[in-house]
C-alpha cells in the first residue's frame, strides 16, 4: 500500500478505546451504577466524579461506562440480524433474479420509502417495548438496506466469468452464491455494516429516549439523555457527555467505514 | 526547410517509486519525417504508448521526463506551457485513440464532437462547421454523414465508431496523426477496413502517421518505417519490410517467431461430442409486467462431430454464435434443441478474459482445488498435492497456490485459467479465444502449453478464435461460422488453401500476412459493411457477398460436400452447390 489509511486507523484506535473502557464498564466501575446517594445528586464534574452526577446522585461516568455496552449491545445484534436476513434475500433474489426478485424489492423499497424510526413505533405498538423487543424492530428494519446492497453486489458478480467457470466444474448454485460470490461482497459488507451500526446507535438512542427501548434503572445513552432532559439548565453535564460519548462512537465508525471504502476502491 | 517533422532525442520518462526512478523510456531517439508513416512495436510495457503520450502532453501526473527534447516542426513541445501547447493539439497535431467504445464522449452527439477542435481553432460558424464535419464524416467511408452528425455514439458500431475518432483526428488537417493501437479492440475485417482507411488519409492528405502498435503484421501493412521498442529502450529500427523479413536483434526475431508450430493430426476417429442439428437460443429475461416471452434464434441447425485428439477450429466475426455454441455445449446455456452428445464427458471451458475468469477474493490453491472438491475428493493433502502438480504441469511455481489472481500477470493468470480446466481431468476443452486479451509474446507462450498439454494428455480441444493465423497453426480442422450457421468446414490445409464459401474468402483477404498480397494495394472487401440482417429465407451473406445472384434470395443454402473420401469440405452455398467455381480473377 502507498498511502496510510489514516481514517482505519484512526476510527480503529478511537473505536477501541470507547471499546475496552465499554468491557470494563460491565463487570468494574467507579461506583454502582443504580446507587443512589441523596448527598451528591446534581453535581458539577470534579476529581471525584469526573462526569459529574445525576439527579439521583448517580455517578455519569460509571453509567456511561456501563449504558455504551447496553448501546453496544443492541446496535451490534441489530446490525447482526439486518446482515444475516439481508445477506441471504439480497443473495439469493439477487442471484436468481424474476418474479421473487420483483417481488421482494419493491417490498423493499415500500420499506425503505417510509422514514424508519416511524416503522419501529408501529413495530413496537405490536409486540411492546423493551431491550430485546427493540432490538427485533430495529433488526427487521435494517434488513432491506443490506439486502439492497448484497443483491448489486451479487448481480455484479454473477455475470463474471469466474461464476460460469465454477458453473462449467460443476458446482451448484448455493454453492457459487455463498462460497464463490459472497466472499468478494465481504468489504462493501464490512463498510455497510459500520454505518448500520452508526444508525443502530442512533436508532437505539432515540428509541430509548423516547422511553421505548431500554427501561430504568438500566443506563443506556438514550436513556440517560431523556433523563437529562429536565436539569439541562442546572446540569447540563448530564446531557453533553453521553450526547459526546455517542458522538465519538458514531466518529470512530464512520471513520472506520471510510477507510474501508478506500480498501475496496 | 528541415524535412524532419518530429524530432524525439533522447527521451527519458520514469515513474518515482520508493527505490528511485523507475525509468520506462530510456534515451529514446525517433525521427517522423513529413509524409511518413512510422510504426512503433512492442508488448505492452515497452513504452511505446509512454513514448506517444509525451508527445501528446497526456502523461499522466506522476510521470517525470527527465532528459530530451520532443519537436515538432522544430518546435519544442516539452516545457510548453499548457496554453500553447492547446494551440498545438488537434490543429498541428491529433491522436486516435485505441479503445473506439470508451474514447466518445457518450452524451455529446458525433457532430459536436467530431466539429470540436475546428470550434477550438477556427473561426468558422455553425453551418460551414457542420458542413466540415459531413466532409470529413464522408471521408472516412461513413454512409449518410447528415444524418450521423445528429446520432449519439452509442447508436453505431464499433468500427463506425473508430472512423469517426479518424474524422475527428484528420478534419484539422493535422501535419501528425498519432494512432495508438488504433485497430487492436475491432474485429479482423474491420481491421482491414479501417488500415486501408488510414493509408488512404495518408495518400490523400500527405499527414504523417506515428503508428502505434503490438501486431507485426498491422505494421508490415501499414508503415514504412518501424522502431521496435523492449523495456523502453529501442532495439532495432530500419524499413518496415526488411526488419521483419530479416531481424537483426533477438527480442524482435523472438516477435516474429512467436508463432507455434503445427501439430501433427490424429488419426482416431472415436467421437467425443456429436452435434446433430443443434438449434441454440437467446431467451431474454422475462419482465414482471410484459407477457412477451421472446427468445432470439442464435445457433441454426449447426452439426458437426469431434473427435478423439482433435482441435477443432471455430472462426467467426464476433456476434457469429461462436462463443454461444462454446457456452451450450460445457452446458451455460440450456435453451437448445436438437442432440448434443457427449461421451460421458463434463466438457471444460478455458475463457476468454483472465482478468474476469479467477475469482478475486480467492488464493489460486483454493481456485484450483474447487473443482477436486466438486469431484468428490476429501483427502485435503491429497487435493494439495494435485494442485501443486498442476502448477508445476502449467510452468509455474507451486507458491503459487499463495497467491491472489490479482497479483498475477495476464499470462499467468490465463496458464491458471487453462490449469482449472484440467483439474477434473475431463479430455474436452473448449477454449474460447483464450489468447486473444493477451500480448503478442504472450500468446505463443500460452498456444504452445496448450499444444504440449495437447500432446501430453491426449486432449481434445474446440478452440475458438478470431485470429486466423492462430488458428491455422493450432487447428487440425477448421469450421467458418456466419450468423449462427456453418458456412465453410474443412480440414485446415484444405481450407487455407481452398477458400470456397465467399465469407471464408473476405475473411482471408483481411488476414495482412500472406506475401501475395503485398503486390495489390487493396483489399477486397466492400468498403461499408451492410447491416448484417439474417435473410428472410435468402441466404444469410447475400446482404455482403460479392457474388450474390439472383437465385441466392430464394432459399438457405445447404450444405454441399465438395471433398474427397475421408476428407469433407463442406460449403454452404448456392453456386457452389450448382458446381461453379471461384477463379482466382474474382
Amino acid at each position: 500500500m502507498k498511502k496510510h489509511n489514516y481514517s482505519l486507523i484512526f476510527g480503529l484506535i478511537l473505536t477501541g478505546i470507547i471499546l475496552v473502557i465499554t468491557i470494563i464498564g460491565q463487570f468494574w466501575t467507579p461506583y454502582d451504577i443504580t446507587g443512589m446517594n441523596s448527598m451528591a445528586r446534581n453535581q458539577a464534574p470534579s476529581l471525584m466524579h469526573i462526569m459529574g452526577t445525576d439527579n439521583f446522585g448517580r455517578d455519569v461516568f460509571s453509567r456511561v461506562m456501563n449504558g455504551c455496552g447496553t448501546t453496544f449491545f443492541v446496535a451490534l445484534s441489530t446490525v447482526a440480524i439486518g446482515c444475516f436476513f439481508g445477506v441471504i434475500i439480497g443473495a439469493l433474489t439477487g442471484f436468481y433474479g424474476g418474479l421473487l426478485d420483483e417481488i421482494v424489492m419493491r417490498i423493499n423499497d415500500v420499506l425503505l420509502s417510509f422514514p424508519s424510526v416511524l416503522l419501529v413505533l408501529i413495530f413496537i405498538s405490536f409486540i411492546g417495548t423493551g431491550k430485546y423487543k427493540i432490538i427485533v424492530a430495529l433488526g427487521v428494519m435494517f434488513i432491506p438496506s443490506f439486502a439492497r446492497i448484497v443483491r448489486s453486489e451479487v448481480i455484479r458478480y454473477k455475470s463474471q466469468e469466474f461464476v460460469r467457470s465454477a458453473q462449467v466444474m460443476g458446482a451448484g448454485s448455493l454453492r457459487i452464491i455463498f462460497v464463490h460470490i459472497l466472499p468478494n461482497t465481504v468489504v462493501s459488507m464490512l463498510t455497510a455494516a459500520a454505518i448500520g451500526f452508526n444508525n443502530a446507535v442512533l436508532a437505539e438512542a432515540s428509541m430509548s429516549y423516547l422511553g421505548l427501548g431500554v427501561q430504568p434503572p438500566d443506563p443506556s445513552l438514550g436513556r440517560m439523555l431523556s433523563e437529562a432532559q429536565a436539569y439541562i439548565f442546572t446540569a447540563p453535564w448530564y446531557a453533553i457527555w453521553p450526547g459526546v460519548v455517542i458522538v465519538l462512537i458514531i466518529l470512530g465508525f464512520s471513520q472506520i467505514s471510510e477507510g474501508l471504502r478506500a480498501i475496496s476502491d | 526547410m528541415d524535412k524532419e517533422l518530429l524530432k524525439i532525442e533522447n527521451l527519458t520518462i520514469g515513474f518515482p517509486t520508493k527505490s528511485g526512478i523507475h525509468t520506462v523510456v530510456d534515451h529514446v531517439n525517433l525521427e517522423v519525417g513529413k509524409g511518413e508513416i512510422v510504426g512503433i512495436v512492442g508488448e505492452s510495457g515497452s513504452g511505446k504508448s509512454m513514448t506517444s503520450l509525451a508527445v501528446m502532453g497526456l502523461l499522466s501526473e506522476e510521470a517525470q521526463v527527465s532528459e530530451g527534447s520532443i519537436q515538432l516542426n522544430g518546435q519544442e513541445l516539452l516545457g510548453m506551457s499548457r496554453e500553447e501547447r492547446r494551440k498545438i493539439q488537434g490543429k498541428n497535431m491529433s491522436m486516435i485513440f485505441q479503445e473506439p467504445m470508451t474514447s466518445l464522449n457518450p452524451v455529446m452527439k458525433i457532430g459536436t464532437q467530431v466539429g470540436e477542435s475546428l470550434k477550438l481553432h477556427t473561426d468558422l460558424d455553425k453551418e460551414a462547421i457542420r458542413g466540415r464535419v459531413i466532409e470529413a464524416l464522408a471521408s472516412v467511408g461513413l454512409r449518410n454523414p447528415e444524418l450521423l452528425v445528429d446520432q449519439y455514439p452509442h447508436e453505431i458500431s464499433g468500427g463506425m465508431r473508430q472512423r469517426v475518432m479518424i474524422a475527428m483526428a484528420i478534419i484539422n488537417h493535422p501535419d501528425l496523426i498519432i494512432a495508438d493501437e488504433p485497430t487492436t479492440a475491432l474485429d479482423v475485417t474491420v481491421q482491414a477496413q479501417i488500415l486501408n482507411l488510414l493509408k488512404k488519409i495518408h495518400r490523400d492528405t500527405g499527414s504523417s502517421i506515428l503508428f502505434i502498435s503490438h501486431d507485426l503484421n498491422v505494421i508490415k501493412e501499414v508503415c514504412q518505417k518501424v522502431v521496435v521498442m523492449y523495456k523502453g529502450v529501442i532495439v532495432e529500427r530500419g524499413d518496415a519490410k526488411e526488419v521483419l523479413k530479416h531481424p537483426k536483434h533477438e527480442y524482435t526475431r523472438k516477435l516474429v517467431a512467436s508463432m507455434p508450430d503445427q501439430v501433427r493430426k490424429s488419426q482416431n476417429t472415436k467421437k467425443l461430442l456429436e452435434v446433430q442439428d443443434l438449434n441454440v437460443y437467446y431467451k431474454e429475461n422475462k419482465k414482471l409486467f410484459s407477457s412477451k416471452d421472446k427468445r432470439k434464434h442464435i445457433i441454426h441447425g449447426m452439426s458437426f462431430d469431434l473427435y478423439e485428439g482433435e482441435i477443432l477450429g471455430v472462426v467467426g466475426e464476433s456476434g457469429c454464435g461462436k462463443s454461444t455454441l462454446a457456452k451450450t455445449i460445457v452446458g451455460l446455456n440450456r435453451e437448445y434443441d436438437g442432440k448434443l452428445e457427449m461421451d460421458h464427458l463434463k466438457p471444460q471451458m478455458v475463457f476468454q478474459d483472465p482478468f474476469s475468469s479467477l475469482n478475486p477474493a480467492r488464493k489460486i490453491g483454493w481456485i484450483l482445488e474447487e473443482p477436486l472438491k466438486l469431484k468428490g475428493i476429501k483427502d485435503k493433502k491429497q487435493r494439495k498435492e494435485l494442485v501443486n502438480q498442476m502448477l508445476t504441469e502449467i510452468g509455474l511455481d507451486p507458491s503459487f497456490a499463495n497467491r491472489y489472481a490479482r497479483e498475477l500477470s495476464g499470462g499467468q493468470r490465463q496458464r491458471i485459467s487453462i490449469g482449472l480446466s484440467l483439474m477434473r481431468g475431463e479430455k474436452l476443452i473448449i477454449a474460447d479465444e483464450p489468447v486473444s486479451a493477451l500480448d503478442v509474446t504472450v500468446q505463443s507462450q500460452i498456444l504452445r502449453l496448450l499444444l504440449k498439454l495437447h500432446d501430453e494428455k491426449n486432449l481434445t480441444y474446440m478452440f475458438i478464435s478470431h485470429d486466423l493465423n492462430v488458428v491455422h497453426h493450432m487447428c487440425h480442422r477448421v469450421i467458418v461460422m456466419y450468423l449462427g450457421r456453418i458456412v465453410e468446414m474443412a480440414d485446415v490445409d484444405e481450407l487455407y488453401d481452398h477458400p470456397c464459401h465467399p465469407y471464408t474468402r473476405m475473411l482471408f483477404d483481411s488476414i495482412l500476412t500472406d506475401e501475395e498480397k503485398e503486390t495489390t494495394d487493396s483489399v477486397t472487401v466492400n468498403e461499408i459493411l451492410p447491416e448484417t440482417v439474417d435473410g428472410d429465407g435468402g441466404c444469410p451473406f447475400y446482404g455482403r457477398c460479392r457474388y450474390a445472384g439472383e437465385n441466392c434470395l430464394s432459399e438457405v443454402p445447404t450444405l454441399t460436400d465438395i471433398g474427397t473420401p475421408g476428407h469433407p469440405h463442406l460449403v454452404r452455398c448456392e453456386r457452389i452447390a450448382y458446381g461453379e467455381k471461384y477463379t482466382a480473377a474474382d
